[in-house]
């Protein structure tokens, strides 16, 4: 088991080509020089994602504060005769419960409520993993990232709702949709954790795998 | 420096191993058969596809799926009728009744995700791939699809068929919904956008790109 970094290479993120590090220097050193371009498709390449660690737990931060207006804020209100009715997500899911609309219910409970405690726990899960450098089942966490990478975007499914029933449901005094802030927080929230997982390299999970057992050998 | 770089090394280990994105192990690069998929030994990463005919094949979802989004884009998709009144929406016209409704950042981001994005990469994809199958390829190429590559997820189309029936149910039992004409080229367009990006193996465009530079070296 060698990873690219042992040999002192740097695969490129966008088309995995191999690079070597310019006369062997370690990353660090490197770092420190000009950056390195990729031959074939001249992005700069990094053996890791720069400071993918601090921008990741930025913008998990971020993202978890904006989750409370997100929550707490209605979403949009609906108007009926003049008589607004301000929603929440959690409302919103409630009322269509009440409504009987139970299979609606659940896709807009897991898209607007479990995705986004899912994705954020997930990531706070990992960033803290790799703080303390286990190597507690890196599959089993790499396969974790990779559902939150994947399913992540789904939960913009409700701010499109919003969105159509504001453009369609126009018609004046006698009903009318509005959207509310919640909405927009609602939106920053998924593209912030969209970005957060992004911006998380899994190699780092591997990491702490190698850094152990390199360890192991110098010990002996 | 990376010219003289990329030409030194093209004979050593560098060009027949891959190093898996997710866990960067080095793997030797096998001969794949048609159809054939290899992945990480270690995390089990997808590491490299062989599809027949692929690049011919993406560019023809492409091709398809810009006619549909055009079409799209051309009539409603989904009108509303009561009291008299007929409310009409598109891609476009959603995106506007939130700027109108003082909303203009959450209009920005249905706007992206629902129209810029997907245009770019249906623009983008059917440029690129007829530089690469005519050979055409100049400096441009790369850092374009690069740009492809790292929107791909910020193109929303699927989760906004997925919004528009939520909606039909919602509005179904309070007033009348008219499927517009463009609903049809819509589900389609999701359609062909998912068979563009099961076909599209990004390895073939680099493959292509490195040979061409290789050349130029
Ligand atoms: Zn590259
Ligand atoms: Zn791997």
């Amino acid at each position: 088991m060698t990873t690219a970094r042992q040999m002192g290479l740097i695969s490129c993120h966008f088309c995995h080509t191999l690079s070597k590090l310019p006369n062997d220097i370690d990353e660090k050193s490197a770092k420190k020089q000009t950056e390195i371009i990729c031959p074939c498709c001249y992005s700069s390449l990094h053996s890791r994602i720069p400071n993918s660690l601090s921008r990741t737990w930025a913008l998990l931060l971020a993202a978890l504060i904006l989750y409370i207006p997100a929550n707490t804020l209605p979403i949009m209100t609906v108007t009926y005769w003049g008589e607004g009715q301000p929603d929440t997500i959690l409302s919103g899911v409630m009322h269509l419960l009440a409504e009987g609309m139970w299979p609606l219910a659940l896709l807009i409970f897991l898209a607007s409520i479990f995705i986004p405690i899912l994705k954020l726990l997930t990531l706070f899960g990992l960033l803290i993993s790799i703080h303390f450098r286990a190597n507690w089942r890196p599959k089993d966490r790499t396969v974790m990232y990779r559902i939150t990478e994947f399913v992540g975007r789904w939960s913009m499914v409700d701010v499109f709702v919003i969105a159509l029933l504001v453009a369609l449901v126009q018609f004046g005094k006698t009903a009318s949709v509005s959207p509310n802030l919640g909405a927009l927080s609602f939106a920053a929230v998924v593209i912030l954790t969209m970005f957060a997982a992004h911006t998380f390299d899994p190699r780092l999970i591997w990491d702490a795998m190698e850094d152990d057992s390199s360890g192991e050998i110098s010990a002996k | 420096m990376p010219s003289s770089n990329s030409h030194h090394n093209s004979a050593n280990a560098q060009v027949n191993h891959i190093a898996c994105p997710d866990c960067d192990l080095i793997l030797s690069i096998p001969s794949l058969a048609v159809n054939e998929v290899t992945y990480c030994t270690r995390c089990d990463a997808t590491l490299l596809k062989n599809q027949k005919n692929s690049i011919n094949r993406t560019l023809a979802f492409a091709i398809t799926g810009l006619i549909l989004f055009i079409i799209s884009n051309l009539f409603p998709l989904l009108s509303l009728k009561a009291i008299g009144l007929t409310q009409e929406s598109s891609l476009l016209s959603t995106a506007f009744a939130l700027f109108q409704a003082d909303q203009p950042l959450l209009s920005l981001i249905i706007l992206l995700t629902t129209f810029v994005f997907p245009a770019t990469t249906l623009v983008g994809t059917i440029y690129i791939l007829i530089q690469v199958k005519t050979n055409r390829i100049n400096t441009y190429t790369a850092p374009l699809f690069r740009f492809l590559r790292s929107t791909d997820a910020w193109g929303m189309l699927e989760i906004f068929l997925l919004a528009i029936l939520v909606a039909l149910v919602k509005l179904g039992d309070v007033a009348d919904v008219i499927y517009g004409v463009s609903l049809y080229a819509f589900c389609l367009l999701i359609l062909s956008l998912s068979l563009l990006s099961y076909s599209l193996n990004p390895q073939d465009v680099w493959n292509k790109l490195r040979d061409k530079q290789e050349v130029s070296i």
